[in-house]
This record gives structure tokens, C-alpha cells and sequence, in this order.
């Protein structure tokens, strides 16, 4: 996905009205809940939704920039902790919470990731894995913010301003949906800007990029400030589905995994990547658990990992299903 | 080709998985001679515990245990429990239990997705688990605003039973009433060695400082600034608290001498516990006794490691083998444990037991496998302690939802194993009291 293709680039207006497809893609996620309405069902759509987004954040760092970082857990969780606490302290609102985590996980990234660009390849994968770690470590002894007993956040009446929903999930759903909306404008948006092209040069070759004049330390940073912020807004929104939130189980290393799984396994670097990775990995994770889990056997963990086995066969992700020659000239007659 | 093929599986994984919620492996009931009279329904309950992930030995331990608990209900066997002589719930026609069993993996959220599936797909009529309070805390949520009964058989956390929910009960002691548990044994002890109040004055309380260590001694300092029980009163002369992973604990030693008190109230795991034990005999710290919190003082290892120096400490339990003298079912149920698994019960699966078993009771009262029946028959609960495995004073519910016949036991280290020594019904051995001095020893 390193190679350009000014085909994409096109009149937004007259995106829409070819691209019917994506239309009535989007209707038919509204309808969703409609169709599967049982509370686990919702459960499974949030989850595939919540990674989706995820996926997407990860994506501007690890796919774009091609920096494979492996502690965005932590983050998830900063935003998780700053909105609950900001509420339960000082009774902020956690829709503003929401952004305060975004920052302050932006202000965190930046101290603790600027010295880590300087390594390249699974180097930086692994110092970020041990940072991911060690962040979850320090919340898990940390007594002020609840060790590792947690924190419960305190039930109110339902409303969208509250941002709690208890007879029934679809709220949360939209929610998820309206966020991912949201982070495919922006990838769409930074796909497209001298932002998007620099990114990509850097993955290709950070010395090429530099001999350009590209200002590689500064746009990593960038690249990672833009996911952390979204991963931290999709940490808000787990806490308050959740209502209840504990180091161990917010900040393991499974999340971590996943959230780079999930854009690996659709393809890397691509705009439809985590949203064609997210269901499968998430409905095959919540499914299997739900069907063979009960044995206690763990083989719905051996199903996953065979999913995630499977992604060497085809290196380039779900997506690169999509963009043979082959496929090109069937989407055009579909298009008419 | 090969690209068309694969991408025709994806698919058709991804619309299986959301076309067949319901087409769950259904596991065949155990065979009964059903066929003959009219085909009772089986009763569903939920279990949800950590099949998988790091607390998976302890998650599959429990569900052993609860496959023995709805095998006994369900089939004849010659034991005085309720409902282990017939087949099935007598209240429901006769019908079997079936416990449907889904794995936490230790998440709250996979608890709560679980239970929710649970409640939903499979249909089952109350729930019980999850071990961890954490997410037995999220789980009862679930069931909470699916309007079931939840029953909670081994989580201690005590703000579980502050929510104000409706449909949870807990059936064990929690943390703080185990601390209670420590308090009134020392007025027995006082009452029964005829001590003066100021001979059991000055106590020190040492704990491990992450939050089970903390979280106890707070209920300890809590319970003496409330003078329990009946205006007891003592004097706190020590407060220490230490990292756990601590390779020396002179100075804590040193300091506790300088205190000089009366009792010690511990709360260790086991490095720290073996490392206090052989610094008190170093320093020839003698107490008149040292009362511990589980953990680090029931593990098998304290004994083996320190043998006869492991001798005279006063331990709390919820459950030991050794009340089957007492309890004859205790020892009849942990020998079927036994022979099935090769190895024996403990305090939590002797809980987990129970919990399964106080459901059938409820299930069978209720004579329906309607939620509000259930939570009916939940609320008036009250199950005497001869037809428990544990040793409490029966079930009955609070209207927090609390058992309030919980009980903790204390076990003291005699002869180098535990012996059961209060309270007096359970109690097979006299305590040794004052312990002896490193000299007498």
C-alpha cells in the first residue's frame, strides 16, 4: 500500500452518489441492532465497532508510519482512568473527560515515546510492549486511583449527557459507530494531505524521507499523538460501557495484541483494513468463547490464534483481497 | 480462484456467527430414566468462572466442584443432603439441574458479556460465580438489569453488597467479617483463660502494604476504633506495614519488639511470612500469640519449609478437612472430590459447593423457574448448618443480600499441622495459649 494511486482522489460529492455501495453499507449498520437485538448480540457490535476504531488509531502510527507499536493498551487505559476519576474527583462531565484523556495520553506518548523513535524495527516494538507494561504495573499499585481493586464508577440515570445507558445497549452502539464515522473522515482526510504522504515515506525508507527534507522525528511524533488521543477516547467509551474498570483487565497485553491485530490481519496501512479485520477477529474471539469456552479447554483461544496464523498467507491483509485487477473490473461493472 | 475460495469461507464465518447464536453444542443432560414417566425439563443455571488464563486451575477446581454439587442433586446417593437421596428437584416435578458453564477468562467485561449471553441465549434461570470480585462485579450488573437472581458463592469483597441490588445475594463471609471473626475469638479466648481485659491490651497490626494487606488492616483498625465486639478495648502500639518482596524484615522486627505487644494481627503472603516467622525466633520476639489472615500462613510450604518453628500460630480459614470429625459431610463429599479428581477440596471449592447447593434449595422451594419466584424463594432462605460443608451457622439472607450465618474459623499450627480451634462447635484441639517463648520451646 506504499504506492500511490491518484485514481482515489475524487470530487466528494461525486464519491457519494457512485459509491451507492457505501450508502447502503452504512444503512444497514444503523439497522443492525434492529435485526440482531439480543443484548449479547449488541455486545459482539460494540466490541467489532470499539476495535474497529481502535484499529483505525493504531493504523496512523503502525500501518501508515509502518512504527509497530505494542503498548497502545496503556493508553486505552489512560483515557479510561482520566475520564472515570475527572468524574468521581471533580464531577467533569466524561464527554469532556474524554478529550482531557486524549490529552493527557498525548502529553504521556510524548515524553515516553520521543526517546523510543530513535529505534527502529522490532526495537521500538519491544520498548513500547515494556512501556505498555510498565504503565499498567503503576496503575495496578497505584492506591490513589484504585490498585488494583479498581474503579467502580457511580451509576446515574441514563441520558446521552451522562453518557450511561442501562436498559439497553443501543446507545453505546451508535456512540461506537458515530466515533468510527469519525476516525475514517480524518484517515480519509490524512490519507489524502502532505501529512499522509510524508507518513508513508517514513515507512518506506526513514532515510529517503529525511535525504527529502522530511522532519522524521516530528512526524512520528505526530502519527503517534493522533492515535494515542483516539485510543484514549475509545478507553472513555469502554468505562462508561463497562461502568467498571481495573488495571488487569483494561491494560493486558491481549489488548495490546489486538489492537494491532485487528488492522494487521485486514491489512496494514489501508483505510478498510480494521473495519474488515474488527468482525472477523472480534466475532470469531466472542463467538468461539461463547460456543466451545464453557469446556474450559481453551480452544476457542487456538481458533483465534489460527485466524491470526493465517495472516502470513497473505501478508498483505484482507484488503489486498480487493485490489487485484480482477476485482477492479468487477467493482466497475457492479458500478455500472 | 484460490483468493475467491477464501474469501467465500470468511464469509460464510462471519454470517454463521451471527445467523446460529442459538445453536449452542447442546450438552446432553446425564442420562435418566426420563423416558418412562413425563419428560421433566431440565432447570438451567448459569456458572461463569476463569476457565482460562491465569486463574484457570483454580476456575476449573470450581467447576469440578459444581458438577459434583448438580450430580448429587441430580442423581441418587446415599448421603444426608438435601436432595442427594432422590433424583432431581422434588419441588419442579423431579427436575435435573443443568449448569451451564462460560468462561470468564478472569475480564470483567468477558463476565459481563457472558452473563448476559447466558441470561439470553441459553435461557438459564439464575446465575452463580464469577470467584474474582471483580467480576463478580460486573456480572450481577448484568443480571441485575436482566432482572435474574444471582448468587455469589467465594468472592470477599465487601462493597458488594453495598450496591443496593436487588437481585444479588452473597452467600460467604466477607473480608470484613472475617476480621470480626478475629475479635471475637479473642473475647473467647479472654472468657475462657479467665484473662484480665489488660492482659490482652496492646496489639500490633502488620500487613503487606498492596491492597489485600491494607484493606484488611483497615477493617482491623476500624473494628478497634468501634470497640467491637461489646466495648472491647485495645491499644494499637504497632502499625507496620512492609513491601511483601522485602529480602530482610529486621528494623519491622526490631520495631515490634520495641512495641512490645501483646498480640500481632498479620496479614502476609508466604515469602514474607517465613521471613517474619525465623526472624521472631532471631530476634526472640514472643508475643502472646500471633493471629494471622490466611494466605502465607495456610500454605502447605509454611509448615514444610519451617517445621516445628512454624508451631503455635493462629490462623484464619474458612474451611479445613479436619472439621469432618464435627461434620461428617465434609469428609464424605471431599472422598467422592477425591476419587473423581485425586485431590481434595479447599476452602474456596467447599464454597463454590455450597453455593450450587443452596440454589437447588432455593430452586425447589420457589417451585418455579420464575425470577421473581426465585428471588422470593432467595429472600426466605434459611437453611440450617447440618445440611452444609462449611462451617457457618446456616444461610440466611440480609435485605443487602448478605448471608448473615457466614462464619470464618480459626485453625492454630499444632504438631505442625492445622487443627481447627474456634469457634468451640467446630473446635477438635484446645489452643495453646500463651504460645511458648523461642526459649521454651
Amino acid at each position: 500500500m506504499g504506492r500511490l494511486k491518484p485514481l482515489m482522489v475524487r470530487q466528494p460529492r461525486i464519491f457519494w452518489r457512485k459509491n451507492y455501495i457505501f450508502a447502503l453499507a452504512f444503512a444497514l449498520l444503523l439497522a443492525l441492532p434492529f435485526i440482531f437485538t439480543a443484548h449479547f448480540q449488541h455486545h459482539v457490535m460494540i466490541k467489532v465497532l470499539m476495535f474497529t476504531f481502535l484499529g483505525c488509531a493504531w493504523n496512523i502510527i503502525g500501518g501508515y508510519t509502518g512504527q509497530v507499536a505494542l503498548g497502545h493498551a496503556a493508553f486505552f487505559g489512560i483515557g479510561a482512568y482520566t475520564s472515570s476519576l475527572c468524574y468521581i474527583w471533580f464531577g467533569l462531565n466524561p464527554w469532556f473527560g474524554m478529550f482531557l484523556g486524549g490529552i493527557l495520553a498525548v502529553a504521556v506518548s510524548a515524553v515516553i515515546n520521543y526517546p523510543c523513535f530513535r529505534l527502529h524495527g522490532r526495537y521500538f516494538a519491544i520498548a513500547t510492549l515494556a512501556l505498555g507494561m510498565i504503565i499498567r504495573l503503576l496503575f495496578t499499585n497505584w492506591r490513589l486511583v484504585g490498585g488494583a481493586l479498581g474503579v467502580r464508577l457511580p451509576l446515574l440515570p441514563e441520558s446521552l449527557w451522562n453518557f450511561q445507558f442501562h436498559t439497553t445497549k443501543l446507545p453505546y452502539y451508535y456512540i461506537a459507530l458515530v466515533l468510527c464515522a469519525l476516525i475514517f473522515a480524518i484517515l480519509y482526510k490524512i490519507e489524502r494531505s502532505k501529512l499522509g504522504f510524508y507518513l508513508r515515506a517514513i515507512k518506506e525508507s526513514e532515510e529517503a524521507a529525511r535525504s527529502l527534507g522530511i522532519d522524521v522525528a516530528k512526524y512520528k511524533l505526530v502519527a503517534m499523538s493522533i492515535s494515542v488521543f483516539f485510543t484514549a477516547m475509545a478507553g472513555t467509551l469502554y468505562a462508561q460501557y463497562i461502568l467498571y474498570i481495573d488495571p488487569i483487565s483494561l491494560m493486558p497485553l491481549m489488548t495490546s495484541i489486538l489492537i494491532c491485530v485487528v488492522p494487521v490481519l485486514g491489512g496494514a496501512g489501508t483505510l478498510w483494513g480494521p473495519a474488515l479485520g474488527a468482525p472477523i477477529l472480534l466475532i470469531a474471539i466472542e463467538y468461539s468463547r461463547a460456543w466451545l469456552g464453557g469446556g474450559g479447554r481453551g480452544i476457542d483461544y487456538m481458533i483465534v490464534g489460527a485466524i491470526m496464523v493465517a495472516i502470513i498467507f497473505r501478508p498483505g491483509g484482507l484488503t489486498s483481497f480487493f485490489q487485484g485487477p480482477r476485482f477492479r473490473q468487477w467493482w466497475r461493472r457492479i458500478r455500472g | 480462484m484460490k483468493n475467491k475460495i477464501l474469501l467465500l469461507c470468511m464469509a460464510f464465518i462471519l454470517v454463521a456467527a451471527f445467523a446460529l447464536p442459538g445453536c449452542v453444542p447442546e450438552v446432553a443432560p446425564p442420562e435418566e430414566e426420563e423416558e418412562e414417566e413425563e419428560v421433566v425439563e431440565p432447570v438451567k443455571i448459569g456458572a461463569i468462572y476463569p476457565l482460562t488464563g491465569p486463574l484457570a486451575a483454580i476456575g476449573t477446581e470450581i467447576k469440578q466442584v459444581v458438577e459434583l454439587a448438580a450430580d448429587i442433586v441430580n442423581n441418587s446417593y446415599d448421603i444426608d443432603l438435601p436432595f442427594a437421596r432422590g433424583e432431581g428437584l422434588p419441588g419442579l416435578g423431579g427436575a435435573p439441574i443443568e449448569v451451564v458453564f462460560a468462561d470468564s477468562k478472569g475480564s470483567p467485561e468477558t463476565g459481563l458479556a457472558e452473563a448476559e449471553r447466558l441470561i439470553e441465549m441459553e435461557g438459564v434461570v439464575a446465575l452463580i460465580g464469577c470467584y474474582q470480585s471483580s467480576v463478580t462485579e460486573t456480572a450481577s450488573f448484568a443480571a441485575e438489569r436482566l432482572a435474574i437472581p444471582y448468587l455469589n458463592p467465594e468472592s470477599t469483597y465487601p462493597g458488594l453488597t453495598d450496591r443496593g441490588f436487588k437481585w444479588f445475594f452473597r452467600n460467604t463471609p466477607h473480608d470484613y467479617t472475617f476480621s470480626e471473626t478475629f475479635f471475637k475469638f479473642l473475647e473467647d479466648l479472654k472468657e475462657k483463660e479467665g484473662l484480665d481485659h489488660s492482659e490482652i491490651e496492646n496489639v500490633a497490626i502488620l500487613y503487606e502494604d498492596t491492597l489485600w494487606g491494607v484493606g484488611t488492616s483497615d477493617a482491623e483498625k476500624d473494628l478497634i476504633a468501634k470497640k467491637y465486639p461489646a466495648g472491647a478495648e485495645y491499644n494499637i502500639v504497632a502499625d507496620i506495614a512492609y513491601a511483601h518482596e522485602a529480602a530482610s524484615v529486621t528494623s519491622e522486627v526490631m520495631k515490634l519488639k520495641a512495641a512490645n505487644p501483646d498480640i500481632v494481627l498479620m496479614a502476609s503472603y508466604l515469602s514474607d511470612a517465613l521471613l517474619f516467622q525465623k526472624e521472631f525466633k532471631a530476634l526472640d520476639f514472643n508475643p502472646k500469640a500471633i493471629l494471622a489472615m490466611d494466605a502465607g500462613h495456610i500454605h502447605p510450604d509454611f509448615v514444610s519449609t519451617l517445621g516445628a518453628d512454624a508451631n503455635y500460630i493462629f490462623t484464619r480459614e474458612v474451611w479445613s478437612l479436619d472439621l469432618s470429625v464435627v461434620n461428617p459431610l465434609i469428609g464424605i463429599v471431599n472422598d467422592i472430590y477425591y476419587e473423581r479428581h485425586g485431590k481434595n477440596m479447599d476452602g474456596t471449592t467447599a464454597r463454590s459447593f455450597t453455593g450450587l447447593m443452596v440454589l437447588a434449595d432455593v430452586l425447589n422451594r420457589a417451585g418455579s423457574t420464575e425470577p421473581e419466584a426465585i428471588r422470593e424463594a432467595l429472600v426466605e432462605t434459611d437453611i440450617p448448618p447440618e445440611d452444609l460443608i462449611v462451617p457457618w451457622k446456616g444461610v440466611k439472607f440480609d435485605e443487602t443480600g448478605q448471608n448473615m450465618y457466614g462464619e470464618g474459623v480459626i485453625s492454630q499450627i499444632i504438631d505442625e499441622s492445622w487443627h481447627t480451634v474456634y469457634p468451640s462447635e467446630f473446635a477438635l484441639r484446645d489452643w495453646v495459649y500463651p504460645q511458648p517463648t523461642w526459649a521454651e520451646r
